[in-house]
């Protein structure tokens, strides 16, 4: 039998599930295993994702036989995004673990993430070295979508995509988690000015079902890359974002106009039509973008989001 | 009269919290809003089909605008039946108002909304309740099938019913029949405005409630072709793309402005690089309209592109925290 359930337990494991009924009981019992040898107080929140098969009904059992069992069952299927989030909200501890419900991932590395967490981060991503999936459909992809939101965002992480990771509960509550954001988690954190580290963990080839994921997001992904970038990098001043891009267009626009009068090309009328029907419009695209970019700020001033560069200060202050 | 805000209620308020003590088991809502029939008619006949089936069970009429005729109706009918609860709002709210009006008035425990003309055969409303039962449904919609009216009504019907479930992905057959029921819970978590009320089922399946449907006989008095101006057509169309938005990017607009915006950028791009090419091949490029197009196509998609950023930060800054899950229980 496991710990009482405080009121407050030190660990949370949040673990999405989403048609797992052949995993769930052999899960539940290996990070059972590890939690009870980390001699400290815990819970598991399990967060069915709406799953149709028997994954709740097995989810139910488990949690009447134990008191260190949560479980949160979604109405319907919403994505693993919105299942983080949920487990996110719903777990007590100050210390959060995420992972995959498929057994890809090894509660047993559990500890050394919990270490690595001691040793003075906010955040730590697994890191999945030898992976257990297709080469072309599945890791080749995720290379280059981890080199490109490294690239994009600045957080460089090999794996985003692991869902082992490890954070101070009062990092990730503050992160907002939606759309399709869960693949974006490290870099997400920087909103609370996080400090991550990554370790190598364990990877299991698939046991029961299969990948709920395939090739075919690519462009998703990479649009979703952007919003990350958006939201971590200029969220907070949207007029730089904006506004460099149409002062851009302007200046584009102006240097055209300047150089072809100035040059010693001889254009004929028709070369003169196009060179400034195409500046004029550049022209307008920076105005466009320059508006957006006041609509931006507005939207910023009028919403709750509190950024990050404004309460460093404050809290220097208070050292 | 009573006078609450902008809406006059004809009932008699004490009379109304007299009989809140016992319970109502089914609410019957019917939101009169332009088009309807003869109103005693519909009460009368619906109100022996329910009775015969023994619900508790009260009738709710809310009448849209300055309509005259259909309040003094109404009126009438109230003198007749006093259990019946008659709102009139002082000016048009539209459709979706009147209705959620209705649902916010209504007591029962299961709702059913009606149309307030025949479009559905009355006998077959005591069918709608049961099928909630037996399947364990949160929400029934009947679907007019087999239809009788004439080939003209039923191919718009068909063309709607195609770009509905086109664009939603999802498969109703008639999503904008006004006779359906449903749960307590459906309606208390529904917002409708604007025309909405239209997609009713689909956005309480949206919110991961069960809905069924249910083919019924359609009522052989709604027989009359339909013809609309052209811009009710229009709006139809329009309020659809709105659900579709609604319903797959509110919480991610540059999935698509984003993915629109680069298609038409892209698509400049490649007219203005066989341009280029015609250019570097000796040819002259400079009268020629495509190259406007090119250049305009590209700015175009720039433009689409960053309103979808500028949605994102909408979203970020206003809605990040608006749950994007509707939970079901929570095991502690």
């Amino acid at each position: 039998m496991s710990q009482p359930t405080n009121p407050r337990p030190v660990l949370s494991v949040v673990v999405p599930l989403y048609n797992e009924e052949e995993c769930v009981n052999a899960l539940y019992e290996k990070i059972q295993d590890v939690c009870e040898s980390l001699n400290m107080s815990y819970e598991i929140v399990f967060v069915d994702d709406g799953s149709s098969d028997r994954t709740a009904e097995v989810l139910h059992s488990i949690w009447k036989r134990n008191s260190s069992v949560r479980v949160v069952c979604f109405r319907k299927n919403y994505g693993q995004t919105a299942a983080m989030s949920a487990g996110f909200t719903h777990a007590r501890g100050e210390i959060i673990i995420s992972m995959d419900g498929d057994l890809q991932n090894d509660p047993a590395d559990i500890p050394l993430l919990l270490g690595k967490l001691n040793d003075g981060f906010d955040v730590v991503c697994g890191w999945r070295k030898n992976r257990q999936d297709k080469f072309w459909t599945r890791r080749v992809p995720s290379v280059i979508a981890n080199w490109m939101i490294g690239l994009v965002t600045g957080v460089r992480i090999h794996d985003n995509g692991c869902s082992l990771k490890a954070f101070r509960a009062s990092i990730i509550k503050r992160v907002s988690l939606y759309g399709e954001m869960h693949r974006f988690i490290p870099a997400m954190t920087t909103q609370a000015d996080a400090r991550i580290a990554e370790i190598v963990v364990n990877h299991h080839a698939r046991r029961f079902g299969k990948s709920k994921y395939g090739i075919g997001r690519v462009w998703r992904v990479l649009l979703d890359i952007i919003t990350v970038k958006l939201i971590t990098g200029f969220a907070a001043r949207p007029m730089l974002w904006f506004g460099f891009l149409g002062f851009s267009f302007l200046l584009l626009a102006l240097a055209t106009m300047f150089t072809t009068q100035i040059g010693s090309t001889e254009f004929i009328p028709e070369e003169w039509t196009v060179i400034y029907t195409v500046a004029f419009l550049f022209f307008f695209l920076g105005f466009y973008l320059l508006a957006l970019g006041i609509i931006g700020e507005l939207s910023m001033k009028t919403g709750d989001f509190v950024p990050v560069q404004s309460l460093v200060p404050a809290k220097r202050k208070a050292d | 009269m009573e006078t609450t805000g902008t809406i006059v209620s004809e009932n008699d308020m004490q009379q109304k919290e007299g009989s809140s003590e016992e319970a109502v088991q089914l609410s019957i809502v019917i939101p009169v809003s332009g088009r309807w029939g003869d109103l005693r008619d519909i009460y009368e006949q619906h109100a022996k089909e329910i009775s015969a089936t023994g619900y508790s069970c009260e009738f709710i009429f809310v009448l849209d605008g300055p309509d005259d005729r259909a309040l003094q109706a109404l009126r009438a009918l109230k003198l007749e039946h006093p259990e019946i609860l008659v709102i009139a709002l002082n000016r048009w709210f539209g459709e979706a108002t009147t209705l959620a009006i209705g649902l916010e008035h209504s007591r029962g425990s299961l709702v059913l909304t009606l149309p307030s003309y025949f479009q559905v055969e009355p006998f077959e409303i005591r069918r709608l309740p049961e099928k909630l039962k037996e399947g364990g449904y949160d929400m029934v919609v009947a679907w007019r099938h087999p239809r009788i009216d004439p080939l003209f009504n039923r191919v718009q019907a068909g063309i709607y019913r195609w770009l509905v479930a086109l664009l939603t992905t999802t498969q109703y057959h008639d999503v904008s029949c006004g006779l359906r029921v449903m749960k307590r819970k459906v309606i208390e978590e529904i917002h409708l405005y604007g025309e909405l009320h239209r997609f009713l089922p689909l956005l309480a399946y949206e919110q991961g409630f069960k809905v069924a449907e249910l083919p019924v006989q359609q009522s052989r008095f709604d027989l009359a072709r339909r013809m609309y101006e052209p811009g009710i057509y229009l709006r139809r169309v329009l309020d659809v793309l709105t659900l579709f938005f609604l319903i797959r990017f509110t919480k991610k607009p540059l999935r698509l402005f984003g993915l629109a915006g680069s298609a038409v950028s892209l698509t400049g791009l490649v007219i203005l690089g066989y341009l280029g090419l015609n250019r570097l091949l000796g040819y002259a490029i400079a009268g020629r309209p495509l190259l406007i197009l090119g250049v305009l196509l590209t700015v175009l998609g720039l433009q689409l592109f960053s309103l979808g950023l500028l949605g994102e930060l909408i979203v970020f800054t206003h809605a990040r925290d608006r749950k994007d899950y509707q939970i079901e229980e929570i095991l502690q």
